[in-house]
């Protein structure tokens, strides 16, 4: 029980407490407005190359921009308690630590989804592209599972705060690797092979491709590997980030690496 | 019953420099200490900046892991039961980091409450009853962002206290305190002990540690230099007296030929004000007041006077000779 409450209540409240940007000066710039201004900016350049249509700049950017939550509000839920220095405190709580991080995972996941569905909404309602009414909740559902998938390389970001101090520049390095590797602008087939094949292996790849699907009309059948394939890459990097948190906090305790990195 | 047991624990670390051309060197901020702290017992550890206490509290409560010998809490080891030692223990650090500055004093609490796993239907009472405590209660809805230093660590105590810890370890939590603030924090440590919490103070102001603690081990470089009762370390250097000269000019100079007059046994200059004062340990029997008076030529003289040595004096002496007991 105690781990459960851990996971809801203590994952909100670890949310509240060190995720900056719920001032509405910054929450709606940042999650409405940037999106936004990064869709229109594709799809006209798209429009004027000739090459794409407005809805493949739409969907891929939409879906891109919920990397924001995923990867900053995730690797602050390390990197802010070491700036708070409560991070110390955390670490000699009793608590058992999955249960810990996984909770700080759950808002950043809905943030990352909202954050994308709202961008996928206002981009077509300005741009006039049309999303079949019936793809929607599937359509959430990609979403979702993208931000899960983008939120497990955030605990990876995460992860690496209990190593060294600072994760935004981290963070943004991941961001333009996404943008590049993951086919949001510019399709998987059109890139270098390399690329591609790294673009697989990284979150929101499979996501964009099936929600890219169900705006043109496919059915579930259709998407359904893409999506599995979407989760298991999440689910790939969330143990990954987990065993990371777990040896850098052994680490830690033998180097006094919270002091000193 | 001993509740910590310390033996001969070390802790050093390798500090690195440069970005380029790397160096590092190994710093030894633990030197093999020793100590045991009984049930129910103020235990202080003094020292200055440095001398290892912070670094002694975090091994013993599982943050970090020595690098030589053991040390035991309630009878668990800090290394290999390190969650059955967190869950009976508490941490309180002094300044005004260390909380969620926009969650409000409440939440702060509820939420360490969920990491120690007190059950739900205790949160309330518990919380409020720690509030009156340390003398929150009305303010616990507020942001901490809007709290004072001395709120701050009010509510660091109450969050340390929060699941009934058997010990606690405070690491310096008056610094920075006005002395209204730091007085009742002394009087809710004081109460603490009263009823039944082991705690380990460390600290650097001495009236502090003589007011509120049973035995004391003073540290210095990493090593152990003296332990006992307060009366009992001021009696070990209390053979002799002080001498303080309030001097308004620079005592400094003075220093080198006051401490090789006979009969005087360490000397240091305290800023006062607008003036320093020349603070002389004298041997039993001995007597410097002309000899120091002359040493300082034409520089105006204020306040002469002779007392008894303080823990203070205590204090200073064995931190300058740095002799493990």
């Amino acid at each position: 029980m105690t781990s459960v409450r851990v996971f809801f209540i203590g994952g909100w409240t670890s949310y509240r407490a060190l995720f900056g940007w719920l001032s509405p000066w910054i929450l709606i710039p940042t999650f409405i407005i940037e999106p936004v201004f990064q869709i229109l900016f594709f799809a006209y350049v798209g429009r004027d190359a000739g090459v794409g249509d407005d809805s493949f700049f739409l969907v891929g950017n939409a879906i891109q921009f919920a990397s924001i939550p995923c990867l900053f509000a995730m690797g602050n839920t390390i990197g802010g308690e070491r700036y708070a220095q409560t991070l110390g405190l955390l670490l000699v709580s009793p608590a058992r630590r999955v249960p810990l991080f996984l909770g700080r995972a759950l808002p950043v996941i809905v943030n990352g989804l909202l954050c994308s569905l709202i961008a996928l909404g206002l981009g077509a309602a300005i741009l006039r592209v049309s999303i079949p009414l019936d793809s929607l909740p599937l359509l959430a559902l990609v979403v979702a599972v993208s931000s899960f998938a983008c939120t497990g390389l955030g605990l990876v970001a995460a992860a690496l705060a209990l190593r060294v101090r600072e994760t935004a520049v981290l963070s943004n390095l991941v961001m333009g690797v996404l943008l590049i590797f993951c086919g949001v602008n510019v399709a998987l087939s059109a890139l270098p092979g390399w690329m591609a094949a790294v673009g697989r292996v990284l979150p929101l790849t499979h996501g964009i491709e099936a929600a890219r699907a169900l705006v043109s009309g496919a059915a579930w059948s259709n998407v359904r590997g893409l999506v599995v394939d979407e989760a298991v890459i999440g689910l790939g990097y969330l143990v990954i980030g987990l065993a990371m948190l777990k040896w850098f906090e052994v680490e830690s305790r033998r180097s006094a690496s919270l002091d000193r990195a | 019953m001993a509740v910590i047991e310390v033996d001969d624990l070390t802790r050093s670390y390798r500090a690195a420099s440069g970005i380029w051309r790397r160096s590092s060197k190994v710093i030894e901020a633990v030197k093999g200490i020793s100590f045991e702290v009984e049930r129910g017992e103020l235990f202080g550890l003094l020292g200055p900046n440095g001398a290892g206490k912070t670094t002694t509290i975090k091994m013993l409560i599982t943050l970090l892991l020595p690098t030589g010998g053991h040390a035991r809490v309630l009878g668990q080891d800090v290394v290999k039961d390190a969650r059955e030692v967190r869950r009976r223990v508490g941490y309180v650090f002094g300044g005004d980091r260390g909380l969620y500055e926009r969650l409000s004093g409440l939440d702060n609490l509820k939420y360490f409450a969920e990491l120690y796993g007190v059950p739900r239907r205790d949160q309330g009472p518990r919380i409020g009853e720690l509030l009156e405590l340390v003398k929150l209660d009305g303010r616990e809805r507020e942001r901490v962002e809007g709290y004072s230093r001395g709120m701050r660590q009010r509510l660091h105590i109450a969050r340390g206290l929060l699941h009934k810890p058997e010990v606690l370890f405070l690491d310096e939590p008056s610094i920075g305190i006005d002395p209204v603030g730091a007085r009742e924090l002394r009087q809710t440590v004081a109460s603490l002990v009263e009823g039944g919490t082991t705690v380990l103070l460390t600290t650097h102001y001495m009236f502090e540690a003589d007011e509120l603690c049973d035995r004391i081990a003073v540290i210095a470089g990493g090593e152990i230099v003296a332990r006992g009762t307060p009366a009992e370390l001021k009696r070990g250097v209390s053979g002799g007296s002080v001498l303080e000269v309030e001097v308004f000019g620079s005592a400094e100079d003075s220093m080198a030929t006051v401490r090789s007059l006979p009969g005087v046994t360490s000397v240091v200059v305290e800023d006062r004000g607008q003036a320093q004062v020349l603070v002389v340990r004298v041997d039993t029997g001995a007597e410097v007041t002309q000899a120091v008076l002359a040493t300082l030529g034409g520089v105006p003289v204020g306040r002469v006077a002779t007392r008894e040595p303080t823990l203070e004096d205590a204090y200073v002496e064995l931190v300058e000779t740095g002799v493990p007991a």
